[in-house]
């Protein structure tokens, strides 16, 4: 904490601000404002109400109008504040409205009726969190359902991008073998082909499997990952090959060295490219909206698209779902980037 | 139990050879050295025994069994390796136990080997401690631990205390000597330490480039040396090298002139020579500590030289000397000497100490011409 405080505070004059931290923390603002500004927004306005959200100009805070329960109404009433024609103001529930003219009453006697030109009155504001967007979401759509096949989709993929991946990142930096340099190139060169351009043969591939509309056709095709390979490969080519060398010594068969030896040294660079896949695979839309077409089978971000209709969006749920969406990899990432950072490969040996 | 033989051991990378054919045998429970200077193939050949490196030609035998194509781990070997390579992520514990789960030993069975190699190298303090936490030492004793658990027939040691300070040498070399009087076990050790060499050794394997130069015990190699090479490699400090000529080659021995400021140059070096090498130049050698700074007497080769640098290290002292043809002679005197540098003194050594080397066609070295029969 102590250390967190003293980078924040950092400074590059001496006791006082130099004209460069002026500009460094201006940018670091700016920055800030840019990223994480509409995150900020988004969150902020996932708990307003459908209204307050249609509201202009728009609020920061998540404030709706004050409602009051008046006897002989089945749902809260509006609440005004009204200039009335003696001059008083007073706090007043809308009863009806019919153009520029409402029907208001006083919530403690509602018998008593004022007719008010809607152009006198103004609403009364109160803090609120409409958090129904959240718990209605699981009731009005099958939200469950779409976080499961995210959820499955995600985790599936992830664990066999990283084995496959470091299978042949294993094979490619401790093995010499012919046309090794070859089959390395060829993996990184498909980095080159735009993933648009072999939408349509993919697309024919999962077909032809009979893959469409199940969470594999998603899966499948996007475990191999040049990016992958290559991060790992390039981390195990600093594991020493004495290590290796004394497993075989030590009767390890090669499966053995690669499951107790490479992969848990491997480990920070694993972690990197668990961070990446669970973000690939979670954020994936294209890939999904094509391979998935029944409802039953949408991830989250299909289900997110799905909510904007075209007349009318639900801004309220789409919002909430948005956040939780963000949710897992925010949480992901949180808990994984230490390994980052975390280099134990060369520990062990001089 | 076992006894190991190599026979016209070739290995090729592409159309480089790096051995060319080493021929050896190792009996059990002897201790073998390899040494030779940086580059001469002696941590190959160790590999290639260890069955991590293929062998391109010849036979590699155990006892008596072909072992050419056996596999590293079924050759029933152990190695220890120069950067000690402990798996980081494992305690010292499952170091030593990874090689005994691999061949599915009981739990029970680990666990008491494993206890008893680490009371043999005091190391049951540090079972569950990381290689990261420990001293090069303890990760020394670690990774012979780790050979020490599955009782291996041969181990294999590939310069194991290069990265130890002097100190620490000195101690593990005495430990790896103890260890191998306690199992009894062929053990075959790299270094290019000639020390190291001398001290351990039951027999030297001494390689340069490839090719084996002689094989012998420590002090075979330091009184037979067979040829330049040899003589220059092994002892501390190095042999001295002069030029001299053959007068005369008799019976009792090679007469010889050395060149440079002899005031006593002429003698007659026992030892067995060609007589059409009277006329040649030849390389004489002696070692430091036979010289002595004195008059010379019969028998003996005088000359003269100029002391360039002195070290007295109390015990010893060690004279680096200039002689007036350019050439350099290192003189180790017992105990402690009243000179400076710059003096002129007067250094003489034994005819029958000194050795002769004859440059042969096609040789790479100087054939050291075969001792007369000596008393």
């Amino acid at each position: 904490m102590a250390d967190l405080s003293r980078i924040l505070t950092a400074t590059r004059g001496r006791g006082r601000l130099d004209w460069t931290d002026w500009l460094s923390y201006a940018y670091l603002l700016l920055g800030l404002v840019l990223m994480f500004g509409p995150v900020v927004w988004l969150v902020l306005s996932s708990f307003k109400s459908a209204a307050a959200l249609n509201e202009f100009p728009p609020q920061l805070l998540p404030y709706g109008q004050a409602a009051t329960q008046v006897p002989g109404h089945a749902e809260a009433l509006p609440l005004y504040r009204v200039k009335l024609p003696d001059g008083s103001t007073r706090e007043l529930v809308e009863l009806r409205r019919i153009g520029i003219e409402a029907t208001m009453a006083d919530p403690k006697h509602p018998d008593e009726e004022f007719k008010v030109n809607i152009r006198d009155r103004e609403r009364v504001r109160a803090f609120h969190l409409a958090l129904e967007n959240y718990t209605e979401i699981f009731g009005k759509f099958d939200f469950g359902r779409f976080l499961w096949n995210s959820v499955f989709i995600t985790v599936v993929a992830t664990l066999i991008t990283l084995l496959f991946n470091a299978m042949a990142a294993f094979a490619l930096s401790k093995y010499r073998f012919g046309g090794e340099k070859w089959v390395f190139l060829l993996i990184i060169s498909t980095l080159m082909i735009p993933p648009t351009i072999i939408l349509v043969p993919n697309f024919l591939v999962v077909s032809e499997l009979g893959l469409l509309n199940s969470p594999w056709g998603v899966i499948w095709p996007a475990v191999a990952t040049p990016t992958g390979v290559f991060l790992l490969r390039q981390y195990m080519l600093t594991i020493p090959g004495e290590l290796i060398d004394a497993a075989r010594m030590d009767h390890a068969s090669e499966w053995r060295i690669f499951w107790r030896i490479i992969l848990p040294l491997s480990a920070p660079a694993l972690a990197v490219l668990a961070i990446f896949s669970v973000m690939w695979r979670w954020n994936d839309f294209l890939w999904p909206l094509i391979v998935l077409s029944r409802t039953e089978n949408f991830t989250l971000q299909l289900a997110l698209n799905a909510f904007q209709g075209e007349l009318t969006t639900q801004w309220h749920y789409l919002l909430a779902m948005t956040v939780l969406t963000l949710l897992p990899v925010t949480l992901v990432f949180a808990f994984l980037q230490r390994y980052i950072t975390t280099g134990i490969a060369s520990a062990g040996v001089k | 139990m076992a006894h190991l033989e190599l026979a016209g051991v070739i290995k090729r990378y592409g159309d480089t050879t790096v051995i060319h054919g080493v021929d050896l045998s190792v009996r059990d429970g002897e201790f073998v050295v390899f040494v030779g200077p940086s580059g001469c193939g002696k941590s190959t050949l160790l590999r290639m025994i260890s069955g991590l490196e293929s062998v391109t030609d010849g036979e590699l035998r155990l006892d008596g069994r072909r072992v050419n194509d056996v596999s590293a781990a079924q050759r029933g070997l152990a190695m220890v390796f120069q950067s000690y390579a402990l798996y980081p992520h494992m305690t010292v514990y499952q170091n030593m136990a990874f090689g005994l789960q691999n061949i599915g030993t009981p739990r029970a069975q680990i666990d008491a080997k494993v206890r008893a190699a680490a009371k043999l190298l005091r190391l049951e303090s540090l079972l569950e401690r990381r290689p990261t936490q420990l001293s090069g030492g303890q990760r020394q004793r670690v990774a012979i631990g780790r050979a020490i658990v599955r009782e291996p027939t041969v181990f294999l040691f590939d310069e194991p205390l290069s990265n130890l300070d002097a100190e620490l040498r000195v101690q593990m070399r005495t430990e790896i000597t103890a260890l191998h009087q306690r199992l009894k076990t062929t053990m075959i050790y790299v270094t290019h330490d000639q020390v190291e060499a001398m001290t351990m050794a039951d027999k030297i394997v001494v390689l340069r480039a490839g090719r084996v130069e002689q094989i012998g015990s420590p002090l075979e190699l330091y009184n037979e040396p067979r040829n330049q090479f040899v003589a220059g490699f092994i002892g501390s400090p190095r042999m001295n090298f002069l030029s001299a000529q053959v007068t005369d080659v008799g019976p009792d021995g090679v007469r010889i002139k050395v060149d440079s400021n002899a005031q006593r140059g002429a003698a007659t070096i026992p030892a067995r020579g060609d007589p059409s090498l009277v006329g040649q130049t030849i390389t004489l050698g002696i070692r430091p500590e036979h010289i002595r700074v004195h008059e010379g007497g019969a028998g003996e080769i005088e000359l003269g030289a100029t002391i360039e640098q002195l070290e007295q290290l109390g015990a010893t002292s060690f004279l680096y000397c200039a002689l007036p043809g350019g050439e350099r002679l290192t003189v180790q005197v017992a105990g402690q000497v009243d000179k400076r540098s710059g003096e002129e003194i007067n250094v003489c050594f034994p005819a029958r100490d000194a050795h002769l080397f004859a440059k042969t066609e096609g040789e790479p070295a100087f054939e050291r011409l075969r001792p007369a029969a000596r008393d």
